[in-house]
């Protein structure tokens, strides 16, 4: 277990104009007019917000990331956002290298709003794209079209934002292969130094839940997806860019530093309705309304959760660990949990390393064990099912 | 507790569909009679096991003793014999009726007269007992006395002119009915000259003081200290312990004729005290035991493997213990090459089955797949010898038999008329032969089909309650066994033959039921990284075949802000699925794969 304070921390805006139809995120919909300075919504969150990083700071370490994300932050008026930024400057402190990263859609900002950005020390942004196909684009509910997204590149470009990334979407309703390749070839001549790339989850309480069934058309088969899947990786190593995460895709020395805290089994604070934080052996999820939210940090933002046990621990290291390109490390696991349940994980691992699904690899002297890409990862949680079988006490 | 003149004493039991209201009615009796007081009411009282409160049956029958101040100013000791609520169980009711001298009927009245009750209240009348009508639930809306009476009348044959209008629930017509058990059914004969015959109606273990045996003494009296014998299994205790149920057990000295009670004496198994042996006295022997002793036979057979191999030696403790209170279930090891190491169970019938069953993995935290039932066939082989078969893997290749017979059952349903069409396409698909059909009134036919009893202990009885919206019920009774054309259906998954899958079927059926269970095995076995045939094969040649598509992808994209609890849970969840699957050769194959067979729709 690790005793240290968190240096990384997630701020949930919640804002949205509408919400799309794969999203079971908490938000808060506002509407297509833009957010008012004024607007009491947002004064009272932002309000409860900082009064949470006060409740909850610890002033140890300064922050190494911060990731502002959604919802929508770019809805939120920059001066919102400074209060924010001022406030954890003031009650965690930031390092002067931290990654500072802001979720960021087309057709919410302008050329003005992202100098402001740079001025307040937002390094990173990470547009919101899904598809360059308008038809999808609609089907999907997104509030922008595929010319929202060109003009929100070339913003970005003229604020000279060098560490950027594109999101996008695979496993949507009618999508094709066609569809597929032809929106990674548009982001490759974009030419972001950061690609996410995202198998769609069809979550049951959406709108697409309630409409499709899980590969029944129009969701295109598990086959078809695997392809896309696939065709993403070819594609985008081929452009060098590295498969560093199951989707995620980066440039040299352009890996999202504070996504990486998550999959390296880390500390991070959480601010904000329905954000998830780990630290002093505790995951804790915020309440996920507003109001549930406010009624929370008005009682002292208290985390009254169980702790974590040594199980859960190996659990999640396994878990998130093994998203990553590089795998864990076993030597570290049979230091902290002994060489009886490293064995253990290699016997039951054994029949998918037979089917080069799973290997293992020596490099200065530390053992790894990682998921071969792209067929290890296309079938991650078959793997770490059978681990949890195993290993779940 | 006083000695009473046998005059002064009457047996009944109590004689009802589930759902009709006796456990209530027994316990309204319990408080009247102030036998239990009213803080240690519990809601039926006479159940005692979880399972059976649970599910608001009677499973092991229970006695209870009452004393009750009549209007003629003189008190009556009431034994009520309670009877249990189940065809699988109808041995146990004889047995307890025979104990009596009077059943009390009672009959919802917002719904009339059952198939099971209807059974009951014969072995009733042919047990020469009084039997007194009532009318259960008077209270509720749709309760219709008049119509039901002269269903009674009609379907049974008892006159209804004075009978009792009752609801127990709400305590009304309580007093009512004990005064006509004290008026109604005879006290009984004054034998207690005669050497010593008493009935054993149930017995149960108990850890501390060995089998608890409960008996109604009909000749002569018993005492603490006697010798016993038990006529039928030939073994002689002296009685430690002899008392009364009331229902608490009470000690006292001696029992005389026409008593109910309950002994100890350091029986090691209710095999060696079953239900109907009659007991008598060492010294004083009776000539003739009791009539009507048999002993209960298990009809159904499933396996049942433990889904960790390391739990065999649990689950045979476990079927010890169990066994030690169950004189009628039998297990014996079975080695499955599919399952590994498991134990071949008999059972009396599906209820039985499934509380068993259910028993194992509740009181023992065993996790088990319980292979499809199957019943006992006869097979002659060329050498002309008889095998009994209770296990489809097992059956001797075609060429070494020259037949095989199964059992065939006689199968009452009761239903209202517009249900009669459906229920009769249902038995003629489950091979049934028409034999009779009684109109009872307007809303009460009778029919009656002879089934083989393999059809029945599938689903027969859930497709009849789905048929008929719950409104037909039925009783069933072994008639014998017949020859037929029979197969043997195997199950080849990822091309290795599943013993513990195979089944037998007629000829005429093999094919469509070998095209369903593939089909159902392919939506219930969970898709691999690899293409699984699934294929139904009599002999060498196959008859159906499926294919489960391999699971190429199977992967969360994301997870999002840090918040990893949904994911993890979706995969410890996955886990558990995993946990309780069996593994075939490199295929996973959950356990209601193994009752697949049972959920073909024909």
């Amino acid at each position: 277990m690790i005793y240290h304070n968190p240096t990384a921390a997630y701020i949930h805006i919640p804002f949205c104009r509408r919400r799309c139809y794969y999203c079971d995120f908490a938000i808060s919909v506002v509407g297509d007019a833009p957010l008012q300075n004024s607007s009491t919504m947002v004064a009272d969150y932002v309000d409860h917000l900082c009064q949470e990083i006060k409740l909850t700071a610890i002033k140890n370490e300064p922050l190494q990331t911060i990731f502002f994300g959604g919802g929508t932050p770019s809805l939120l008026p920059v001066d919102k956002l400074a209060t924010i930024l001022t406030t954890i400057k003031q009650y965690l402190g930031i390092a002067s290298n931290a990654e500072i990263s802001l979720e960021i859609d087309p057709g919410t900002f302008d050329k003005k709003q992202l100098q402001e950005y740079l001025s307040l020390g937002i390094n990173r942004v990470s547009l919101g794209v899904q598809t360059f196909d308008s038809k999808l684009l609609e089907i999907c509910g997104r509030t922008h079209n595929v010319k929202d997204i060109f003009t929100a590149i070339d913003l970005i470009k003229q604020a000279n934002i060098k560490n950027f990334s594109i999101d996008l979407i695979t496993g949507l309703p009618h999508q094709t292969i066609e569809h597929c390749q032809h929106s990674l070839e548009t982001a490759i001549k974009i030419a972001p130094p950061h690609i996410s790339c995202y198998d769609l989850v069809l979550e049951p309480v959406t709108a697409f839940g309630k409409q499709y069934q899980p590969g029944e058309t129009p969701l295109p088969t598990d086959e078809t997806t695997r392809k896309m899947y696939q065709l993403t990786q070819q594609l985008l190593t081929q452009q060098g860019y590295q498969h560093y995460e199951i989707s995620n895709y980066a440039q040299t020395g352009y890996q999202c530093r504070h996504n990486r805290i998550y999959w390296e089994n880390k500390y991070y604070y959480g601010f904000g309705m329905s954000a998830a934080s780990y630290f002093n052996d505790l995951r804790f999820n915020r309440p996920g309304t507003r109001k549930t939210y406010y009624d929370w940090v008005q009682k002292g933002a208290i985390i009254n959760v169980p702790n974590l046990t040594k199980n859960d621990y190996l659990l999640e290291t396994l878990m998130l660990g093994l998203r990553l390109v590089e795998g864990v490390s076993l030597s570290q696991i049979a230091k902290n949990f002994g060489e009886q349940t490293k064995a253990n994980i290699l016997t039951c691992l054994k029949p998918y390393s037979e089917q080069n699904l799973v290997v293992l690899e020596n490099q200065k002297g530390e053992t790894r064990l990682k998921l071969i890409d792209p067929e290890g990862f296309l079938i991650s949680n078959t793997i770490l099912a059978t681990l949890f079988e195993k290993l779940e006490v | 507790m006083t000695d009473v003149p046998v005059s002064r004493i009457r047996n009944f039991s109590i004689i009802a569909h589930i759902d009709h209201g006796k456990s209530t009615l027994a316990d309204r009796m319990l408080q009247v009679t102030k036998t239990v007081a009213q803080r240690e009411m519990k809601e039926q009282f006479l159940d005692n096991m979880d399972l059976e409160r649970e599910r608001g049956i009677t499973i092991k029958l229970q006695a209870a003793r009452m004393n009750y101040t009549a209007k003629d100013g003189e008190e009556y000791v009431l034994n009520l014999i309670d009877t249990p609520g189940h065809v699988d169980f109808s041995y146990e009711v004889s047995r307890s009726l025979a104990a009596c001298e009077g059943a009390l009927l009672v009959v919802d009245s917002s719904q009339g007269v059952e198939a099971q009750t209807l059974a009951n209240v014969y072995l009733a009348i042919e047990n020469e007992l009084e039997v007194i009508p009532v009318l259960n639930k008077i209270d509720l809306p749709g309760s219709e006395p008049e119509r039901v009476a002269s269903e009674i009348e009609e379907v049974v044959g008892l006159d209804c002119t004075d009978i009792i209008k009752a609801s127990a629930k709400a305590g009304i017509g309580v007093d009512d009915i004990l005064e006509s058990i004290v008026q109604k059914v005879p006290p009984p004969e004054d034998t207690v000259d005669k050497p010593l015959r008493a009935l054993i109606f149930d017995s149960y273990y108990d850890a501390y003081r060995g089998v608890i045996v409960y008996f109604r003494v009909m000749d002569g009296e018993v005492k603490k200290g006697d010798k016993v014998r038990l006529m039928a299994s030939g073994k002689e205790y002296e009685i430690d312990e002899l008392g009364v149920l009331s229902p608490n057990q009470i000690e006292i000295d001696e029992l005389h004729a026409g008593e109910v009670g309950y002994f100890a004496a350091a029986i090691k198994t209710v095999e060696d005290a079953r239900v109907g042996d009659t007991i008598t006295l060492v010294q004083t022997p009776a000539e003739e035991p009791l009539p009507g002793y048999t002993e209960a036979k298990p009809m159904v057979f499933c396996g049942l493997f433990p889904t960790d191999s390391d739990q065999y030696s649990d689950l045979k403790d476990a079927l010890e213990k169990l066994k030690l209170n169950d004189a009628a279930l039998s297990y014996e090891p079975e080695t499955s090459s599919a399952m590994g190491f498991g134990f071949r169970c008999g059972f009396l019938g599906l209820l039985h089955m499934e509380i068993v069953q259910e028993r194992l993995e509740r009181e023992y935290n065993l996790e088990l797949i319980t292979t499809a039932p199957s019943v006992i066939y006869r097979v002659t082989t060329t050498e002309d010898e008889v095998l009994e078969i209770d296990n489809p893997s097992l059956l001797p290749d075609p060429q070494k038999r020259t037949k095989i017979e199964e059992p065939y059952i006689k199968v009452e349903i009761i239903t209202p008329e517009n249900f009669v069409g459906t229920l009769m396409e249902l038995c003629q698909t489950c091979r049934g032969e028409f034999k009779d059909m009684k109109y009872f009134t307007l809303n009460r036919t009778c029919l009656i089909y002879e089934l083989p009893l393999a059809e029945v202990v599938t689903d027969f009885f859930d497709r009849m309650k789905s048929r008929s919206r719950g409104y037909a019920s039925m009783e069933y009774q072994l008639i014998g066994y017949r020859e037929n054309t029979l197969v043997k259906l195997d199950v080849l998954v990822n091309k290795d033959k599943v013993d513990a899958l195979s089944t037998i079927v007629h000829r005429d059926k093999a094919y469509y039921v070998g095209r369903a269970l593939t089909e159902k095995l392919k939506e219930l076995i969970p898709r691999h990284q690899f293409k699984v045939p699934i294929q139904a094969s009599i002999g060498a040649k196959v008859i159906a075949s499926e294919h489960i598509p391999a699971l190429r992808k199977d992967v969360l994209a994301k997870c999002y802000g840090g918040d990893i609890s949904r994911k993890k849970k979706l995969l410890q969840k996955q886990a558990k699925g995993k946990k309780r699957m069996k593994a075939i050769g490199t295929v996973d194959v959950p356990q209601e794969a193994f009752m697949a067979v049972l959920k073909i729709d024909s």
